[in-house]
């Protein structure tokens, strides 16, 4: 381990009521970042609050037992700091942003939503009304609507990356009472699981001191565990039409389950294996026939939009005017089926080695950049030293462990797909 | 020495490449290995009229399509090449400007500088490649379609400019787009795509006179334009009364925007303005915030001062929440736009204000694509110092210099309001 090496740089503290603390010293500019996570995510919801788990997130900087929501802005607008809590599938993820002599109020400010949330009435309704506002103008793009039909079409109800309709998900949100956030709040909200990663013109062991006392006499929830049983593939192909109004543009979407997560032995080899198929709208196959040489899209990419702590799908996505449709499908199948057969070209991987490994590099050039990457392998248990182990790992790929995930999570043979747009059928 | 060193301004050196004028802005940072690069032309959407609305853009698109060095045949398509590195890569157009960009690790400087020299004058610009960038671009042109409100955005630049060109929106019209022929986009190329006509900045960890070498190298040999680089000159004139205007289509929220023409970027009143948008829109202590958002009759809310190398606009646009009247939301929002010409923003808020923009520059620095960004946008209206001088420029600005330009530009006369309603869904449909 070198001196210069994320692991040897990397402070991590864990403190006896399990908050995890990782500070990484860079004094290139006076500011700091920082990123987290807490396991209280929308996995946690009861059947039949859908929701609950993002407004309770988003509930935190709306008054707390000390003070009134504009009284915590005003303290960290004044001193033009971010922060924010919000609620994805299975955490709650954290994210601030200050000068460096500001660490002090966003963590006291942290601390105190975290720990003193007093989720007032009168937000709560704002807030809902709010967020149904907002789920409403999502269901007029192309896109959601295509993406949320595809999951409803591979997972079942219960499975964490099923979308539910909008109607079932704004009744539900009316129904959600103050009583609810409390509970939830009081079953999920704790120290054990929560993750904190501090990066910039700071001195670790007084952020530390500051953690102590802003979170050390913290009890809350016990962390919880994740029970997650993998989705089965899908036994035949389907297509579905989502009809709306007025759009020049459709949103094809193709996808099945991908059953891969970052826990996957073979993960690494299934990510280069989708790039070289369609990480990049403008170099990779997909792009350089469909969008370059025949001019049907801006955009088409393939990605594993929700492998991490789970696994979700595997998606093409591509945009096109409606009378291309038919063309785009067929071609997009044909070089998928074309990549299954032959697997990745040896100039490919070799170029997406160091496509990867640049990428990593340039990701880790800002202090939030190297905030999120630390918290997230954290988040994943790979640890900090994956920061350094990352470039040697994607160096010793071979094309036959990339083939052999080519075949293992790519099905175009039972994907669903999925068109949302103003078609004439 | 290749280069005329002009300034070093906030640890910003200014060089000027002697064999062709070419502007160079180095600014180190070796916080870590990657480097930033980026060539910004002057020329944007400013520089077209009917006929050709759109060619900037379709111009930069072509950019991508290679050069005898650079192309798919020899195996060294630009984004591929680009991609390999890991580089963070793109271009884009806007009205007054046209940017091409790569962050990549800094062992490929050289890899960034060569490409960019090479597409200044050696691009393919071919017949065959139009055709099939066209359709992509009109993709792209159709995606924003999609979006009500980019459309109702649209309507409102081309009613609030009649005269001037940022009557249309850098995409172009349709038609435009689907006709204009190869020969006019390579017109533009010849006319507009020369080092003298450029600003090179670089970012990052790099060597200051290893980069100077570099960029010698590959752009001293292109001579500047045999011609010279045509002024615009058309004004946008008074505009001597409110336009109004409803936009019908399907959706789900109905929107409100509102504009008022204001300055050039340079104009004394920059800082004020700049000040009014954040005051009016950031954050939940903003006063929009606060008189739309707290209250329930918006979902979103947002202000934004255009400042360009002509004349721009500060507009204002509200997303209703459901069942909130187009008129109620307008007339709140007037509200909070006349307290500014009556009440002076009291020292504490626009403290605030200050504090806030000039945090948001220092966390720009976090990132060498932050600086060039904001160096590259700066140079494509006026000058690089511009944004340097930012923070002094918003410093001195007063409650009753805020209070005098509210009076100034928020007049009646100078609107234009537009309001998107979702057309309800037919019985028969």
């Amino acid at each position: 381990m070198s001196d210069h090496s994320f692991a040897a740089r990397t402070r991590r503290y864990e403190f006896p009521n399990g908050l995890t603390l990782l500070v990484l010293e860079n004094h290139a500019n006076p500011t700091v970042s920082v990123s987290g996570y807490l396991r209280a995510g929308a996995y946690f919801n009861p059947n039949d609050k859908d929701g609950l788990s993002s407004l309770t997130a988003s509930m935190l900087n709306k008054g707390t037992a000390r003070r009134a929501k504009l009284e915590i802005a005003e303290s960290l607008e004044s001193a033009g700091a971010r922060l924010s809590t919000g609620s994805n599938t299975f955490t709650v993820s954290i994210g601030g942003q200050s000068l460096s002599r500001d660490l002090g109020l966003i963590i006291k400010t942290l601390g105190e939503e975290l720990r003193e949330p007093a989720f007032p009435a009168d937000e709560l309704e704002k807030l809902k009304q709010r967020v149904i506002a907002g789920i409403k103008e999502d269901q007029d793009e192309t896109r959601v609507r295509a993406y949320e039909r595809l999951t409803q079409l591979i997972f079942l109800q219960d499975n964490p990356f099923y979308r539910k309709p909008a109607d079932h998900l704004i009744s539900r949100i009316e129904s959600i009472s103050v009583e609810n956030l409390r509970e939830f709040y009081g079953r999920y909200y704790g120290p054990g699981s929560m993750i904190l990663t501090i990066v910039g013109d700071v001195d670790a062991e007084n952020v530390r001191g500051l953690l102590e006392e802003v979170f050390g006499d913290w009890q809350g929830a016990p962390a919880r565990q994740f029970d997650l049983t993998e989705t089965p593939l899908q036994v035949e192909a389907k297509v579905d039409v989502v009809q709306m109004r007025d759009k020049a543009n459709c949103d094809i979407v193709i996808g099945h389950a991908s059953r891969l997560r970052r826990s996957n032995p073979d993960f690494l080899a299934a990510r280069i294996a989708n790039s070289a198929l369609g990480q990049s709208t403008l170099s990779s196959r997909l792009g350089l026939k469909v969008r370059d040489e025949m001019g049907l899209t801006y955009g088409i990419n393939s990605s594993f939009p929700e492998s991490g702590i789970g696994d979700g799908p595997f998606t093409i996505a591509v945009t096109v005017a409606p009378q291309n449709i038919d063309q785009t499908i067929k071609t997009t199948m044909e070089i998928v089926s074309d990549y299954l057969t032959n697997g990745i070209r040896e100039d490919e991987l070799r170029d997406e080695k160091s496509s990867h490994t640049g990428a990593f590099k340039v990701g880790l050039a800002t202090n939030a950049g190297m905030a999120s990457q630390i918290a997230s392998a954290e988040l994943l248990g790979l640890g900090v030293q994956y920061l350094d182990e990352f470039p040697s790992q994607i160096a010793s790929m071979t094309k036959e462990q990339v083939d052999a995930a080519i075949r293992k999570y790519l099905h175009p043979e039972v994907a669903t797909t999925v068109i949302a747009g103003t078609i004439n059928q | 020495m290749a280069f005329t060193h002009i300034t070093e301004y906030d640890g910003i050196t200014e060089y000027k490449l002697d064999s062709n004028n070419l502007k160079v802005l180095l600014v180190p940072r070796d916080a870590a290995p990657v480097v930033a690069f980026m060539v910004v032309y002057r020329v944007g959407s400013r520089n077209e009229a009917v006929g050709h609305t759109g060619s900037t853009h379709l111009l930069e698109h072509m950019l991508f399509k290679g050069t005898p060095t650079y192309n798919k045949k020899n195996g060294t398509q630009i984004a591929a090449i680009l991609q390999k590195q890991g580089a963070v890569f793109n271009a884009d157009t806007w009205f007054d400007r046209t940017r091409y960009y790569e962050m990549l690790p800094n062992d490929q400087l050289e890899l960034a500088i060569h490409l960019e020299a090479d597409r200044m004058r050696n691009s393919f610009i071919a017949d065959e490649d139009r055709q099939s960038e066209m359709t992509v671009v009109r993709n792209e042109l159709e995606r924003g379609e999609n979006d009500p409100g980019r459309i109702l955005d649209e309507r409102l630049w081309a009613l609030a400019f009649r005269e001037h060109p940022y009557h249309h929106p850098t995409i172009g019209w349709r038609s435009d787009v689907e006709g204009v022929p190869t020969t006019r986009l390579k017109e533009f190329y010849d006319t507009y795509y020369h080092p003298n006509n450029a600003t090179a900045i670089m970012v990052g960890d790099f060597k200051h006179e290893a980069a100077l070498d570099l960029i010698a190298k590959h752009f001293g040999p292109i001579p500047s334009s045999p011609n010279v680089i045509p002024p615009t000159y058309t004004v946008e004139p008074p505009q001597e009364g409110e336009i109004r205007f409803v936009l019908r289509r399907a959706g789900q929220l109905g929107i409100v925007e509102m504009a008022w023409h204001i300055p050039q970027a340079t104009h004394p009143d920059s800082g004020a303005l700049t000040l009014l948008d954040t005051i009016l829109s950031t954050g939940i202590t903003s006063r929009l915030y606060q008189a739309l958002i707290e209250t329930e009759l918006a979902v979103d809310v947002g202000a934004q001062a255009y400042q360009f190398i002509d004349p721009g606009l500060f507009t204002l646009d509200l997303t209703l929440r459901p069942g909130v009247a187009h008129q109620e939301a307008e007339r709140v929002a007037l509200e909070v736009i006349e307290k500014f010409k009556t009440e002076e923003v009291p020292e504490k808020e626009l403290q605030k204000a200050k504090n806030m923009i000039i945090t948001q520059m220092i966390y720009l620095r976090d990132s060498p694509f932050g600086v060039v960004s904001a160096l590259g946008e700066a140079e494509g209206v006026a000058d690089w110092k511009l944004y340097v001088d930012l923070p002094k420029m918003v410093e001195k600005v007063t409650s009753a210099d805020i209070k005098r330009v509210a009076n100034t530009y928020f007049t009646q006369d100078n609107r234009t309001v537009g309001y998107f309603i979702p057309k309800e869904e037919s019985s028969n449909e």
